[in-house]
């Protein structure tokens, strides 16, 4: 199968640990080859000496692991491949290739992010459900990080209507963080998907959080913060969203925050009071048809 | 429909406007230590009466990505940069195409094209032409395909006249050209003296990126100074 040892090259790659993996990413997507890139930096570097022999069964045997990954329910889906999400494709730290726990569905291309603090108030739970509730009734899949409070609220709120949920994790598929979230992990991979930009066996670390930020943005058509702390992951995640050209929504309780104020100053960040207005806008801004002045 | 000034107005977080000054290039406004003109620049007489760069594109930055997706990556992601693109090209010449046609030494621009590519197979069917001739407003009704990839070999990022055929003479109209990323400037220079050889009047170039790279001597610092959020009532050219 081609696109297998395309992926396997793409692994081979990054474990050379040559380039940083957003250099990859797009090296890979420049050539439309990982097996291209590889062949040209072997043929360029000191590993000429093992022959193209040792090339060949590094491939077969990165291929034999990506088997095994499959076969255990998780899917490796390099940008070169077609299931790579789309969205994610048109930001510019794209990861070189996401780990998937069940399917994407092209549905999913409507994807909105609803994030927030881990240590929620009843306040911020409720208006998280609503939220998740309003997006799914609107046909739009509830993108959140798996953690407690406000992403745990949104997940659930949007499996109990009916809805798609993504979870995109900081964690290789293997682990689940934290681990009292293992069995709604599952059950997001059985109904919609878990995501991860991480090796399998990855633990949670300081820079893998803010990392899945970066992913949950790209995957979503917007960004949604409904409660946050000072430390927050959701104020890095803002962040991330304006410099990908993607709106942000802020809760009005967010406001407390000084960074939030300063977010809701920017181009593209909006205070909103109501979930309708989240899809208003998004609606106009994604539209076909032609541009209006 | 989405409006010109929503979309444009999410690029303002990561779009940044080039000015005039000491140590930028008075060609094609990258950074120079102290001279009035960059390594490139400095090798031969511009073409081109003048170069608005709509802003910096600092490589692998949001604006790189854009730039290289909306004709790469296909699909429903490179439809929608396309629309973006379309709309920071329109905002921009709403606000300063008048700008630009003082600079070129004219009033307004009669005729629009783009700038083709370096590779003839991709200049059959390349999205930069439906920004400029059907997404965007200003330029769509002065747009004609004035320029064709020739079959003369030149090397790639090299300035030669010949890489380009003019389809019809001119004579003398004004043609402001559009292209989406200067990185030598080879493609629009090669481009504009073409089009005099056919007999145009002034020509101008606006381009949506020039390209940057931040860990080049003094670029992060330079960069760093720029307006941000990006300020749509300014160009390189404002107030010249």
């Amino acid at each position: 199968m081609a696109d297998r040892t395309e992926a396997a090259a793409l692994v081979a790659l990054l474990r050379s640990g040559r380039h940083s993996w957003s250099e990859y990413a797009a090296h890979v997507e420049e050539a439309g080859s990982a097996v291209a890139v590889f062949e040209r930096e072997r043929s360029a570097g000191p590993a000429q000496l093992f022959g193209d022999d040792g090339a060949t069964s590094e491939l077969d045997q990165i291929a034999t692991e990506i088997d095994a990954w499959e076969a255990e329910g998780m899917r490796l889906q390099t940008v070169l491949d077609p299931g790579y999400p789309d969205n994610l494709r048109g930001v510019h730290d794209r990861p070189p290739f996401v780990f998937l726990a069940g399917a994407l569905a092209p549905a999913d291309a409507r994807a909105i992010a609803v994030v927030g603090s881990r240590v929620a108030s009843q306040h911020g739970v409720d208006a998280a459900r609503a939220i998740a509730e309003h997006l799914v009734d609107c046909g739009y899949t509830v993108v959140s990080g798996l953690a407690a409070g406000i992403d745990h609220a949104a997940h659930t709120a949007a499996l109990a209507r009916g809805g798609r949920t993504l979870a995109v994790i900081g964690t290789g598929l293997r682990r689940s963080y934290p681990p009292q979230h293992a069995d709604l992990q599952r059950r997001i991979a059985s109904e919609g998907a878990v995501i991860s930009q991480f090796w399998p066996d990855a633990p949670p670390s300081r820079r893998s959080f803010p990392m899945r930020n970066g992913v949950m943005s790209g995957l979503s058509l917007a960004t949604v913060v409904v409660e946050a702390s000072l430390t927050s992951g959701s104020r890095i995640q803002a962040r991330l969203a304006l410099e990908h050209g993607r709106p942000v929504f802020l809760l009005e309780s967010v406001l407390e925050h000084e960074w939030a104020r300063e977010c809701a100053a920017r181009p593209g960040a909006r205070v909103i009071g109501s979930p309708d207005e989240i899809t208003t806008i998004v609606e106009r801004l994604t539209a076909p048809g032609a541009l209006v002045a | 429909m989405p409006t010109v000034a929503e979309l444009t107005d999410l690029y303002g977080n990561f779009m940044l406007g080039p000015h005039p000054g000491p140590g930028v290039c008075e060609v094609c406004f990258t950074f120079t230590e102290s001279h009035a003109r960059c390594f490139i620049c400095a090798q031969q007489n511009s073409s081109l009466d003048a170069v608005a760069p709509i802003s910096y594109s600092i490589a692998s930055g949001q604006l790189h990505h854009a730039l290289a997706g909306y004709k790469r990556l296909g699909g429903e992601v490179a439809r929608r940069l396309q629309v973006e693109l379309a709309a920071v090209l329109w905002r921009f010449l709403v606000g300063h195409e008048a700008c630009v046609a003082r600079a070129a030494g004219t009033s307004a621009f009669d005729l629009v094209t783009t700038v083709p590519s370096g590779s003839r197979a991709r200049d059959e069917d390349h999205p930069l032409r439906r920004i400029v001739s059907e997404l965007a407003r200003p330029t769509r009704t002065r747009y004609e395909r004035l320029l064709t990839r020739s079959d003369v070999t030149v090397q790639d990022r090299t300035f030669d006249a010949r890489k380009y055929d003019v389809v019809r003479a001119l004579g003398g109209e004004s043609v402001l050209l559009i292209d989406d990323t200067w990185t030598t400037g080879s493609g629009a220079q090669s481009a504009a003296a073409a089009l005099r050889q056919a007999g145009a009047g002034p020509v101008a170039a606006v381009v949506i990126g020039r390209h940057v790279k931040r860990d080049w001597r003094e670029n992060e610092r330079r960069l760093r100074a720029l307006a941000q959020p990006f300020d749509w009532s300014s160009c390189a050219w404002h107030g010249c």
